[in-house]
């Protein structure tokens, strides 16, 4: 990855999601996004995805299983603002809303090779008592309107959610976890 | 001129006795660092974890730094702080850590301390919060006048950081 004179690179990263762990959820689909700098651009393949729906299997491991595939491959000049990929999960709520579940986001990895993640993954959250009781009833929990700003760290102190007057603590749903496998070259 | 990229995420914090952390970070760097891209400090958000003690933050860190010499390498420095349910903040630790030098991946755990006071400075921190806190922020990453200081351990904050290096041996110097 490092050259004489500026020039391009290629980044190409294949992997899946492979499955998630949520202890309390069922019937989730997850949509994957990337993120990246301003000298970054993909080139290839597919930069947006939306899963299937996936339920517990009945076995002991009560495993959420999707493989799904990611294939993209990036060129860049610099690699300020390596990419990032989102991750956000989505369920039915017990009056059967589609309600955001997680989000989470890594870096693509840095070295070739295979690597698997497991990246926990949060909700933001209202922090008044009948915000979250209202939300809860009516099925429009704090969602982010761009999922991208996971992946940012500005903003992250005070940022806005969609149900207005609520300041953003996030809680990590009992563990939640995606694991991705990766295989970059 | 050299150049240094830190990329990573402060992944979290674990061993604190207070739950809902969250952290402020900076990079300090000696004066032949210069910052092309990236932002030198930030806020995470507040974490609340539900089961199990571990806060995570996944907090993205992505910095770009060119440099004329070794001296002042860069250090990532931390102050952890709880909120409770009013919304009042109460310091948790301090930590600082060195960006690794050597290329690659790498897994870090800083440790963090917070400043005792006196034992009524103490008990009231139990009964009310607040406590002592640093006036002057860079004693968190610099050893001069830390001999004043009694303190008590706080929890680790974990990160994961990753360095690429560029231009390094035309100065003469491996890595």
């Amino acid at each position: 990855m490092t050259t004489a004179s500026p020039s391009v690179f290629l980044l190409m990263v294949n992997g899946q999601v492979e499955s998630a762990q949520f202890p309390e959820y069922d019937d989730l689909y997850c949509k994957y996004c990337f993120v990246y700098g301003q000298d970054w651009a993909p080139t290839a393949g597919l930069e947006e995805g939306i899963s299937q729906i996936t339920s517990k299997s009945q076995d002991v491991r009560q495993a959420l299983v999707w493989n799904f595939p990611i294939d993209v491959t990036f060129k860049s000049t610099n690699p300020y603002g390596w990419p990032q990929i989102v991750l956000s999960v989505y369920g039915p709520d017990v009056f059967g809303n589609d309600v955001v579940r997680g989000y989470g986001a890594v870096h693509v990895p840095f070295s070739p090779g295979r690597h698997k993640r497991t990246i926990p993954m949060f909700v933001p959250e209202s922090t008044s008592k009948l915000q979250k009781f209202t939300s809860w009833f009516m099925g429009r929990r704090p969602e982010y309107t761009d999922p991208k700003v996971v992946a940012q760290g500005e903003g992250r102190e005070d940022a806005e959610t969609e149900i207005p007057r609520s300041t953003w603590v996030c809680l990590c749903p009992n563990p939640a976890w995606l694991m991705l496998p990766f295989c970059p070259q | 001129m050299a150049e240094v990229h830190v990329i990573g995420q402060i992944m979290g914090a674990s061993g604190f006795s207070e739950s809902s952390l969250f952290c402020k970070w900076g990079i300090h760097t000696g004066a032949a660092w210069k910052l092309l891209s990236g932002v030198r400090e930030g806020q995470t958000q507040v974490d609340t974890p539900q089961i199990g003690e571990m806060a995570y933050w996944s907090h993205p860190i992505d910095l770009h730094f060119a440099t004329k010499g070794l001296q002042g390498w860069p250090r990532l420095h931390f102050q952890v702080w709880s909120q409770d349910s009013f919304g009042r903040c109460q310091l948790a630790g301090y930590g600082f850590c060195h960006v690794p030098s050597s290329p690659g991946t790498h897994q870090l755990a800083c440790p963090t301390w917070r400043p005792l006071g006196s034992w009524q400075e103490q008990l009231a921190r139990a009964f009310v919060g607040g406590g002592p806190q640093l006036l002057h922020g860079d004693t968190i990453y610099s050893g001069a006048d830390r001999y004043r200081l009694h303190t008590a351990a706080g929890g680790t904050v974990h990160l994961e950081i990753s360095l690429l290096l560029r231009h390094f041996d035309r100065y003469g110097v491996e890595c």
